[in-house]
């Protein structure tokens, strides 16, 4: 029931080390689709374009949860900052704007 | 058998942006009066649709998840070489925003799921309009995407 006043912190939390994930290409894993393959890890192309997005999508889930974990002390005697869950993923937002920004200077 | 995946991810996205989208209205401009087609549109128990909105988000994203290799290895290459590089950017942000709306399920479901305590009013109406965005701008490019050679004449 308490762990319920971690969602706000899980929602900051993913958003950033997502956007974290996609900069520095932490992918938790690879997948070449062109030859059906997974790889542990970010990893160069093989044979067609890699895919790093489930990689980053698992890489953010584990991240938001362990801070979510680390964070419960603190925000379960606290009053839930539920503004972390929407301001941060808008900040986010205009960040990813702004980082492909290049696809639409052309 | 792609085709039919496709397909039934655009159907669901329909289905989801019609929920997200009735609650969105109904949270961030509510009527009391359901005497007409708008106010009774804005008067709507919005609560009611939390947990399928959520459920068509997963499988909405799932299922483009599913089907993702195919625009990453043939739709993407063909619109790099046919320099439609916005187009491009488009989808990659799309995936970046749905990623992103993902990570706000659990605190979308708290918003409506539990009474209102200080400051989640707001976080309630935000949460909702942010993910309702998401939704619409995941609809409308991968529509275009999906059309794009008979948009553009390619």
């Amino acid at each position: 029931m308490k762990m319920e006043k971690t969602f706000p912190v899980f929602a900051a939390s993913f958003a950033i080390i997502y956007e974290l994930a996609v900069y520095f290409n932490w992918a938790l894993f690879t997948y070449h689709p062109k030859i059906n393959e997974w790889q542990f890890l970010a990893q160069p192309a093989k044979n067609g374009p890699p895919m790093y997005w489930y990689g980053w999508l698992v890489t953010s889930l584990l991240g938001a949860i362990a801070v979510s974990l680390v964070s419960y002390p603190i925000v379960r005697r606290a009053s839930t900052q539920f503004w972390l869950g929407w301001v941060v993923p808008i900040v986010v937002g205009v960040i990813f704007l702004y980082l492909f920004r290049s696809f639409f200077l052309h | 058998m792609i085709m039919y995946l496709i397909l039934l991810h655009g159907l669901l996205a329909v289905v989801l942006l019609g929920g997200i989208t009735h609650q969105a209205v109904a949270v961030a401009w509510p009527s009391r009066s359901k005497s007409g087609i708008a106010n009774s549109y804005r008067a709507t128990n919005s609560s009611v649709y939390t947990n399928a909105n959520i459920v068509l988000y997963l499988a909405t994203a799932i299922l483009g998840g599913i089907i993702y290799p195919v625009y990453r290895v043939g739709v993407r290459s063909f619109l790099e070489n046919a320099r439609l590089f916005a187009a491009t950017g488009s989808f990659e942000l799309k995936e970046q925003f749905v990623a992103v709306g993902v990570g706000m399920l659990p605190l979308y479901w708290l918003l409506w799921n539990r009474p209102l305590e200080d400051g989640a009013k707001p976080a309630r109406i935000a949460v909702t309009l942010i993910l309702c965005a998401i939704t619409w701008y995941g609809f409308l490019v991968g529509h275009v995407l999906n059309n794009i050679r008979g948009l553009f004449g390619l």
